[in-house]
């Protein structure tokens, strides 16, 4: 089988394929009635997230080696682990806002690797002696899939910044428990339903409650589950996607540094990727911490995420443009 | 009286002020800011390059001269008293945080309580109250969701992810080991650079760096020889790896080890490593007519291209008045000889010969010379520790702390639960436990109420 003419068609595919899932989860937002929209977007992203696994693939049968060397396969494995986040997200928060947000960016991502990117920047080439080790796969890869995770957090984030325009906010999630307890008081009527939102894609598994409402309502006293909002569960998935990314670029910015202090006895240089990995960490550590803070609940910390976004983008390719080094894929301008 | 009210002065204004969780925060993206200047702004130039490149007149954004930059030190960010006293306030501020805050929150969470009143269970947002079922039932349910289960005369609690309220507290720990790592290492350890063509024993001296209490890692007892240094080139003539073949000797200089290092493979004795990480060309051995083979040092020579050239200078008479001089690039051997006049003579691979001025000049070989950086790093063991630990606490602390509590009381069930990180999937699992036991009342039930 011909892997290269393989790479051309499934780089292609997956980029027609998120280009339709988009239009998919955006028509899905729009018009939440219609029927099939939330099988078929979910459907699309899972296709994407095959074919780019299957471009990969056929990379590394094709090279030998675990391909995220250069600038064309590390974009396509970032776009890999955005769509397997976002899928994990979706399945968690049973929110097609998730798809919404990230599938655009994953496929602007596929398309700049496709499209854009010079044919010369899209063949593999073989690896620099430095990087023949097997500490790259350990360490390049986790350190791609925290990038994915913290950007579907922050994606969330921005979501959740947008969804909750003009609410008042409590935030769902931290590591002391924020959001555990009812909020305001609690009223002692039987027909206490629950605030479920009016939201347009939140398809919550209401089942549950619709079994135990007659059981409950019968008479007082009566408690009902306060359920999560939209926003709210928005705000929780990001906690928890970012959650996940967190201890991932742990291990990755670890992986880094005891692979450079097994080979030129230096754990920690502050050359700018090492130390952008480090800013990266330190900018959702204040997120996390921001959760549990008295003075900075409300949207603060999803601004932090927003802004940890654009952090994240500066680690992965802002340091390119700065020069040359181990850490850089090479630039076309 | 002094020392108390210093004692109180400190446990009530300053730990307070350390495990403010503003303070961490303000710290956390204070560390992040100026790191971003480091890699914005050029760091350890010569001072001519930041005149050159951050004139006084007109200053960059109206402030950044190189003046400005020499005084705050923002030519080597990360080595200024300033950014060190930032990671001394973040070290204490994690410490102080973790006795005053995750510490009592541990004990808080492990000292759980049944709910005993109804009103309790009121706060929760997850709560709700079943007319009919039993204890036993949601005690079966919540130990299939992996709950341990507490169970008492009409009251139940059950919790799991316990291990999510320690993770922050190993985090924290691991983050101060690293810190502490880095400090014994800076204290302790060293760094030395030597330049040892093939053929020869050295001793460690040529000290880039050193800690005030470094001097007992200094290899005072051993010494090494270099074998040999060779380069492997690519049939494209580039330097393919760089090998050091060296030995171990103690006192008596009888070898007790041996190994050939190269990049990416260094050899460790006695808590210091060697590193393979420059080359030089030392010498080149050549025989004069039928004299015994004469081993001239080659000196570096100034290129304007940047590139790397050695030469030395072959007499050709006894009186030493004429010669040749023998250039090298690198270690394929091949020199180049060039006469008096500086015109080239001749092209001479190892075991070749040449004639000038009636002396037969054989070139036997070119010795390189390997660029050794030698390192004691004592603060790495503390650092892996707190490594390892990080990546175990970061892990743990994706964990959610789960509790359910339950009361039965006047036939009506109470149950209610609370979860510190992961509330989406908390909810539905109480949803689904609920339903569970709403369900389970239509079939005949197994296990009678506690």
């Amino acid at each position: 089988m011909d892997l290269v003419a393989l790479q051309n068609t499934l780089d292609n595919g997956a980029f027609a394929i998120l280009l339709v899932t988009t239009l998919l989860y955006w028509a899905g937002v729009a018009f939440p009635k219609v029927p099939g929209l939330a099988v078929l977007s979910t459907a699309g992203l899972a296709i994407g997230n095959l074919c780019i696994a299957g471009l990969l693939g056929a990379r590394w049968l094709e090279a030998g080696y675990f391909p995220i060397s250069n600038l064309y396969e590390s974009l396509f494995f970032l776009a890999w682990g955005l769509t397997t986040f976002a899928l994990f997200a979706e399945r968690m928060g049973e929110s097609r806002l998730v798809g919404a947000v990230t599938a655009p960016v994953v496929m602007c991502i596929a398309a700049f690797a496709t499209l854009t990117l010079p044919v010369g920047m899209q063949v593999s080439a073989p690896l620099v002696p430095a990087l023949k080790s097997n500490w790259l796969m350990m360490h390049v890869s986790v350190m791609m899939l925290s990038y994915a995770a913290l950007m579907v957090g922050s994606l969330l984030a921005i979501a959740f910044l947008v969804v909750s325009r003009g609410q008042p906010i409590h935030l769902k999630g931290s590591s002391v428990g924020t959001g555990g307890f009812r909020e305001g008081r609690l009223n002692h009527t039987a027909a206490q339903t629950d605030p479920l939102p009016g939201g347009a894609s939140f398809s919550s598994a209401s089942g549950g409650t619709a079994v135990l409402t007659p059981v409950a309502a019968k008479e007082a006293p009566t408690l009902s589950i306060q359920r999560l909002t939209l926003a709210e569960t928005l705000d929780n998935l990001s906690y928890r996607v970012i959650g996940l990314g967190f201890p991932l670029l742990t291990i990755g910015i670890i992986s880094g540094a005891v692979w450079a202090n097994e080979a030129w006895g230096a754990p920690w240089s502050w050359d700018p990727k090492e130390t952008w990995a480090l800013i990266t960490w330190l900018v959702f550590a204040a997120y996390l911490h921001a959760r549990i803070t008295r003075g900075w609940q409300g949207r603060r910390p999803a601004m932090l995420a927003t802004a940890g976004l654009g952090v994240v983008w500066v680690c992965y390719l802002g340091v390119n443009l700065l020069g040359k080094g181990l850490h850089s894929y090479g630039w076309f301008f | 009286m002094a020392l108390s009210g210093s004692v109180r002065f400190w446990k009530q204004q300053v730990l307070p002020l350390l495990a403010n969780l503003r303070l961490a925060i303000v710290l956390l993206l204070a560390i992040a800011v100026f790191s971003i200047a480091g890699t914005v702004i050029e760091q350890g130039q010569p001072l001519a390059f930041y005149q050159a490149n951050y004139p006084e007149d007109p200053a960059l954004f109206g402030f950044l001269s190189w003046t400005v930059i020499r005084t705050l030190g923002l030519n080597q960010v990360y080595q200024t008293w300033w950014f060190m006293g930032l990671l001394a306030l973040f070290g204490s501020s994690l410490i102080a945080c973790t006795f005053t805050r995750q510490l009592p929150a541990l004990r808080a969470a492990r000292g759980w309580k049944y709910y005993q009143r109804p009103s309790q269970f009121e706060k929760l947002a997850c709560s709700s109250t079943l007319k009919a079922g039993s204890l036993g039932c949601l005690q079966a349910a919540l130990e299939q969701r992996r709950y341990r289960v507490f169970a008492a005369d009409h009251t139940l609690y059950a919790r799991k992810g316990l291990m999510g309220r320690i993770g922050p507290i190993v985090v924290h720990v691991s983050l101060i080991l690293i810190l502490l790592g880095a400090i014994w290492g800076s204290l302790t350890g060293f760094m030395a650079q030597e330049f040892v063509p093939s053929g020869e024993t050295f001793k460690v001296e040529h000290i880039v760096q050193a800690g005030p209490w470094s001097a007992s890692h200094l290899p005072q007892h051993w010494s090494v020889k270099v074998n040999r240094f060779w380069i492997d080139y690519t049939p494209e003539g580039k330097i393919d790896q760089f090998y050091s073949d060296l030995s171990i000797l103690n006192q008596q200089g009888e070898p007790v080890d041996r190994q050939t290092i190269h990049v990416n493979k260094p050899l460790s004795y006695q808590g210091v490593t060697l590193y393979q990480a420059d080359w030089s060309v030392a010498a080149v051995q050549v025989t004069l007519n039928r004299s015994p083979v004469l081993q001239l040092p080659m000196a570096p020579l100034e290129l304007e291209g940047g590139g790397r050239i050695w030469g030395t200078w072959v007499p050709t008479q006894p009186d030493l008045s004429t010669g040749v001089s023998v250039l090298a690039r690198d270690l394929q051997g091949t020199v180049l000889v060039y006469d008096m006049t500086g015109k080239l003579v001749s092209t001479l691979r190892r075991g070749m010969s040449m004639t000038v001025e009636g002396v037969t000049l054989t070139l036997v070989d070119v010795v390189g010379s390997t660029g050794l950086q030698i390192k004691a790093d004592p603060g790495i063991p503390l650092i892996y520790a707190g490594f390892g630990l990080l990546m175990l606490g970061v892990l743990m602390s994706y964990v959610s702390h789960s509790q359910v509590w339950a009361l039965l009381d006047e036939g009506v069930i109470y149950i209610g639960g609370r979860t510190n990180r992961a509330q989406i999937t908390f909810e539905q699992e109480f949803m689904s436990t609920l339903a569970e036991l709403v369900g389970g009342l239509e079939q005949p039930m197994t296990q009678l109420s506690v």
